[in-house]
C-alpha cells in the first residue's frame, strides 16, 4: 500500500471507527428503548431535521459567522492597539490596566441586556458582545508580550539610540507576536460563544436570526432534533474558526518561533 | 592627551545588594586595545555596561569621549558586542547586521551595502538571507560582531566575543579584529576574555581583575609592536607574558 495513504489511514482510522461505533450505538439504543424524539432524537432524526431546514440552517450559520468575524476583528484591532497604547507609557498602563482586569472578570452575560438597551436588538449588540468577550484576552496577552522583550535586545536598541517608536515597531511588536497569536487562539473561540450568547439576548441579527436565535426558537417549540442540528453546527463553526486562526498563526510564526516549530531541520 | 575612557573610583552595587565592582580606576587612551581578564562574576560585563551608559554606577565617575556615557552613546560613539549574540530571531542575518544603520535611518541601499561588507569581514557573506536559528552559535557571534562593526564606532566594547568559537575560527577572527583595528587608528577596543593567550596576543595592555567585588588589581603592558603574527605567538616572549597573566590571576 502507498505509505502516505497507510499513514493517513492509521491516523484517521481509529477516531473514525470510534465515531461510527458511537453514532451507531446511539441510533440503536434510542430506537430499541423507544425514547421520545423530543427527549433524545436519533442521529437519523437530526440529519433529517438539518436536511429539511437546510436553507434556514445555512442562513443561521452565515449570520453567526459574520457576527463572529466582525466581533473578532474588532477585538483583535482593539486589543492590540489598546495594548500598544498602554505599553507605550508606564503611567497610562499603571492607571488603566487594573480596570482592564476588572473588565475581564465581569461575566459578560450579566451585562449583555444593558448592551441591548444601548445598542438595540440586532447585529450591533451581538457584535458588541462578541467583541467584549474577545477583547480582554487580546489586550492582556498582547500587553504581556510587549513587556517581555529580551533584556539584552532592549539594551541593544538603547545602545544604538532607537527612538521609542522604533523600539516598539522593530522590537517589541515582533517579540510580542507569539503572545498575540496566543491571544488570537483564545479570543477566536470566545467570539463564537459571544456571538451565540449575544443572539440569545439580542435576538435577530442581520437579515436572519443566527444560530443562537435558532436555538432559543427551537427550544421553545421543543424541536429537539433541529436543536441538536444547530448545536452541532455551532460546534463545527467554532472548531473551523479555531483551525483557521491556528493555520494563520503557523504561517506567520513558522519561520522563527519555537512555539510553532515542529522539529523541522531545514 | 584626553583619555577616551576614564573610570574614577567607580563602584556598582546591584539593587539586590551584590557588590559587583569596587572602586575601579582606569584610563584608556585613544587607539588602545585593552583586554580585561578575571574570574567569572568579577564584574567585567558590569564595567562594560556602565561604560556604554546602559547601567549607572552607584559611586564614582565615568567619562567617555570627554563626556557622559549617555552622551557618547548618543553621538553614535559606542558599539557593544554582548556576551550572548543577542540577535532578533525574526530578522535575517543581513537585517540584524544593518540594525544600527537602520535605527539611524540610513538609506536602504547604504544599509544593504554596508551589511554585505561587514558580513564579508566575518566570513558570512553567503548567509545574508538566513535566519539566526539556522546558524551555529559561533556564526551567530560573528553576526553580532559584524553588527558592532557596521556602526563604525570610536569605542568598541567586546564582551568575550570569541568564547564560543573553535580555535581556528577564533584565530581567524583575532587576525580580523587586529587588522580592522589597525586600519582604524582612532578606534579603541576594550575586550573581555578568559583566555590568557588571547589577551596577550591581541592587546597592548591587559587589566587583571580580582574576584567579586571586582577591582583592577594589576596592569600588564604588552609592549610588542604590531603586526605580531605567528612568530610572536610561538616565541619565548609570548610564554613569559602568558605566565605573567596567569600568575596575576592566581593572586
Ligand atoms: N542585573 C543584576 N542584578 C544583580 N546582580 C547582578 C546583575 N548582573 C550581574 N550581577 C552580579 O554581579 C556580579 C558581576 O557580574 P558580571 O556579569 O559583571 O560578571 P562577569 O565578570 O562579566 O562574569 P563572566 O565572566 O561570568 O561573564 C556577579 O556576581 C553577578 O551575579
Ligand atoms: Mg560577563
Amino acid at each position: 500500500m502507498n505509505p502516505v495513504f497507510s499513514n493517513l489511514l492509521s491516523r484517521i482510522g481509529p477516531p473514525l471507527i470510534a465515531f461510527v461505533l458511537f453514532v451507531g450505538a446511539w441510533q440503536a439504543v434510542v430506537a430499541i428503548a423507544e425514547l421520545p424524539t423530543y427527549l433524545l432524537p436519533k442521529p437519523s432524526d437530526i440529519v433529517a431535521a438539518a436536511a429539511d431546514n437546510w436553507t434556514h440552517l445555512l442562513g443561521s450559520v452565515s449570520t453567526t459567522l459574520i457576527e463572529t468575524i466582525l466581533g473578532f476583528l474588532l477585538s483583535v484591532i482593539g486589543g492590540v492597539l489598546g495594548a500598544i497604547l498602554l505599553a507605550s507609557s508606564k503611567i497610562v498602563e499603571r492607571s488603566i490596566y487594573p480596570y482592564a482586569i476588572v473588565l475581564q472578570t465581569i461575566p459578560i452575560v450579566a451585562v449583555a441586556p444593558i448592551i441591548v438597551i444601548w445598542f438595540g436588538a440586532g447585529i450591533r449588540s451581538i457584535v458588541t458582545i462578541a467583541f467584549l468577550i474577545g477583547f480582554c484576552p487580546m489586550l492582556s496577552n498582547t500587553l504581556i508580550g510587549l513587556n517581555s522583550t529580551d533584556k539584552n535586545l532592549n539594551n541593544l536598541f538603547t545602545l544604538y539610540n532607537a527612538t521609542k517608536w522604533q523600539t516598539m515597531w522593530r522590537l517589541r511588536i515582533p517579540a510580542a507576536l507569539p503572545y498575540i497569536v496566543g491571544g488570537l487562539k483564545i479570543s477566536c473561540s470566545l467570539c463564537v460563544i459571544g456571538a451565540i450568547v449575544g443572539e440569545y439576548v439580542a435576538g435577530v441579527g442581520g437579515g436572519q436570526g443566527g444560530l443562537g436565535y435558532a436555538i432559543t426558537y427551537a427550544a421553545m417549540r421543543i424541536q429537539t432534533p433541529y436543536l441538536f442540528a444547530c448545536g452541532l453546527m455551532a460546534s463545527i463553526l467554532g472548531i473551523a474558526f479555531y483551525q483557521i486562526v491556528n493555520g494563520l498563526s503557523r504561517k506567520w510564526l513558522g519561520s522563527w518561533h519555537e512555539s510553532e516549530m515542529r522539529g523541522d531541520h531545514d | 592627551m584626553q583619555p577616551i575612557l576614564r573610570l574614577q573610583d567607580v563602584s556598582k552595587v546591584y539593587p539586590n545588594g551584590t557588590a559587583a565592582v569596587q572602586e575601579a580606576n582606569l584610563e584608556v587612551g585613544e587607539g588602545e586595545l585593552i583586554s580585561f581578564v578575571g574570574p567569572s562574576g568579577c564584574g567585567k560585563s558590569t564595567i562594560f555596561r556602565m561604560a556604554a551608559g546602559l547601567s549607572a554606577p552607584t559611586a564614582g565617575k565615568i567619562e567617555v569621549l570627554g563626556t557622559t556615557p549617555e552622551e557618547a552613546r548618543r553621538s553614535n560613539g559606542i558599539s557593544f558586542v554582548f556576551q550572548e549574540a543577542t540577535l532578533m530571531p525574526w530578522s535575517s542575518v543581513r537585517d540584524n547586521v544593518a540594525l544600527p544603520l537602520k535605527l539611524r535611518q540610513a538609506p536602504r541601499k547604504v544599509q544593504d551595502e554596508e551589511a554585505e561588507r561587514a558580513l564579508e569581514l566575518v566570513g558570512l557573506q553567503d548567509y545574508a538571507k538566513a535566519l539566526p536559528r539556522q546558524l551555529s552559535g559561533g556564526m551567530r557571534m560573528r553576526v553580532s560582531i559584524a553588527r558592532a562593526l557596521i556602526a563604525n564606532p570610536r569605542i568598541l566594547l567586546m564582551d568575550e566575543p570569541f568564547g564560543a568559537l573553535d580555535e581556528i575560527t577564533r584565530q581567524t577572527l583575532q587576525e580580523e579584529l587586529l587588522s580592522i583595528w589597525r586600519r582604524n587608528p582612532g578606534m579603541t577596543v576594550l575586550f573581555v576574555t578568559h583566555n590568557a593567550f588571547e589577551a596577550v596576543y591581541l592587546s597592548n595592555r591587559i587589566l587583571v581583575m580580582t574576584p567579586r567585588p571586582g577591582r583592577i588589581s594589576r596592569e600588564i603592558a604588552v609592549d610588542v609592536p604590531y603586526p605580531r603574527g605567528d612568530r610572536f605567538r610561538t616565541g619565548p616572549e609570548f610564554g613569559r607574558f602568558v605566565g605573567l597573566v596567569n600568575e596575576s590571576l592566581k593572586h
